[in-house]
């Protein structure tokens, strides 16, 4: 493989890095990351799914290639992290909405990963 | 002011009528007339005394008629009510004045931080280049804190990302007056060679503070930061760690301003920022 070779095992050993958290990604790792998962939720969406947490076997079986690439590009906390916030965040969003058709107040908060311009 | 006339009136002809009388009861008479002529009024009846009220203030209606209206009418006449009228206007007037008043100096004191919140105080930490930096090197500028982590999933990044926004528009405005400070939450990886690697993707002016597990939980306290850092952590474990994501405005003495959140867009922060900064005064020149 020689030089290919080389190059190929070095960002295959950051990424496992990665993974196991003991480097800190960089901005082009982290939108990898995000990108990644991104894909894996629009998914889990389409296949309305919640919690790939509970629906483990589902989840597997509906979204494996996402969910792949999911674990390979994102730190295996975050993987975990995101998986449980996606959950809150749908429940959080479904009570607001069940709030707000009972006529309650909106605060200007945003909880969602967009960042404001 | 027809009154003195009355009386002159009046006193003319009780001192022509009974002059003996009025000799016999001199202190009733002529109260204020001076002690060391106590018997003048009987001795002489020049100009002087004609001035003082000689008579009791019953004696003051020349017929029964006009005693009679008045003590019909009390003490209520146009004149008391107009004077009535006038007064409570006059007084509460000045009272509505009054409260104005204390209003906007309560306002303007609140302002100016009195009960600010004791969030923020000293510490000793090493920023990115393993250089010590106390609170004193923050001293004479504006700070703004955030709190955070290197192996932050996703706020800090976005906020970081947010805070070097704000900071680039407050540094357009007024150059030199902010410093943009990150705490790291998690020391135990965050060393200062990782923090310059990290911030320098964000900003170049980011200043970045680490420190021992003690130093780090002191200054989380002292800023009322939510702290959950695991203190011992298996080497090669990965782990999260939760923390407040509100960004600490101080002022250059390293009081206390204002917390900007999520909220707050970086135009918005930025705007703030700004405007406590062209109202800052020192606190010598506050008190």
């Amino acid at each position: 493989m020689g030089i290919l070779g080389l190059f190929q095992s070095e960002s295959d050993k950051r990424a496992s890095e990665i993974r196991a958290g003991a480097v800190v990604p960089t901005r082009a790792e982290r939108k990898r990351c995000w990108e990644a998962r991104d894909s894996y939720f629009a998914c889990l969406d389409a296949s309305s799914i919640v919690d790939p947490l509970k629906d483990e076997k589902k989840a597997a079986k509906a979204c494996a290639h996402e969910s792949t690439q999911f674990e390979r590009d994102c730190a295996t906390q975050w993987v975990t992290y995101f998986k449980k916030w996606r959950v809150q965040d749908i429940q959080k969003k479904a009570r607001l909405k069940e709030l707000e058709a009972q006529g309650a107040n909106k605060l200007d908060v945003e909880t969602d990963f967009t960042a404001r311009k | 002011m027809s009154q003195p006339a009355v009386r002159i009136g009046a006193v003319l002809n009780a001192l022509a009528r009974a002059p003996a009388r009025q000799c016999l009861r001199p202190m009733s008479t002529a109260r204020s007339s001076p002690a060391r002529r106590p018997m003048a009024s009987c001795l002489s009846h020049g100009p002087a005394q004609a001035r003082q009220p000689l008579v009791q203030r019953r004696f003051k209606y020349k017929t029964v008629e006009e005693a009679k209206s008045r003590y019909r009418s009390g003490p209520f006449s146009w004149k008391a009510g107009l004077l009535f009228v006038t007064t409570a206007a006059g007084l509460l007037w000045y009272f509505e004045r009054e409260k104005g008043r204390m209003q906007q100096k309560r306002i303007a004191e609140a302002a100016k931080g009195v009960g600010r919140p004791k969030v923020g105080g000293p510490f000793e930490l090493l920023d990115q280049d393993g250089n010590v930096m106390t609170e004193q090197n923050l001293r004479g500028r504006y700070s703004l804190v955030y709190f955070g982590f290197s192996h932050c999933p996703d706020i800090c990044p976005e906020e970081l990302d947010k805070m070097a926004r704000m900071f680039d528009l407050v540094e357009a405005e007024l150059p030199g007056a902010l410093a943009p400070v990150f705490v790291t939450c998690d020391p135990a990886r965050d060393t200062p060679k990782v923090l310059k690697e990290y911030l320098s993707e964000f900003h170049p002016k980011f200043i970045g503070l680490t420190g021992t597990y003690d130093q780090i939980k002191a200054m989380c306290k002292t800023y009322r930061v939510y702290f959950s850092t695991p203190q011992t952590v298996a080497p090669g474990q990965d782990y999260l760690v939760d923390h407040s994501i509100y960004f600490y405005l101080m002022d250059p003495e390293g009081d206390f301003v204002e917390a900007l959140g999520r909220q707050h867009s970086p135009d918005q922060a930025a705007k703030i920022i700004i405007d406590h900064m062209k109202e800052w005064k020192p606190s010598v020149i506050r008190q």
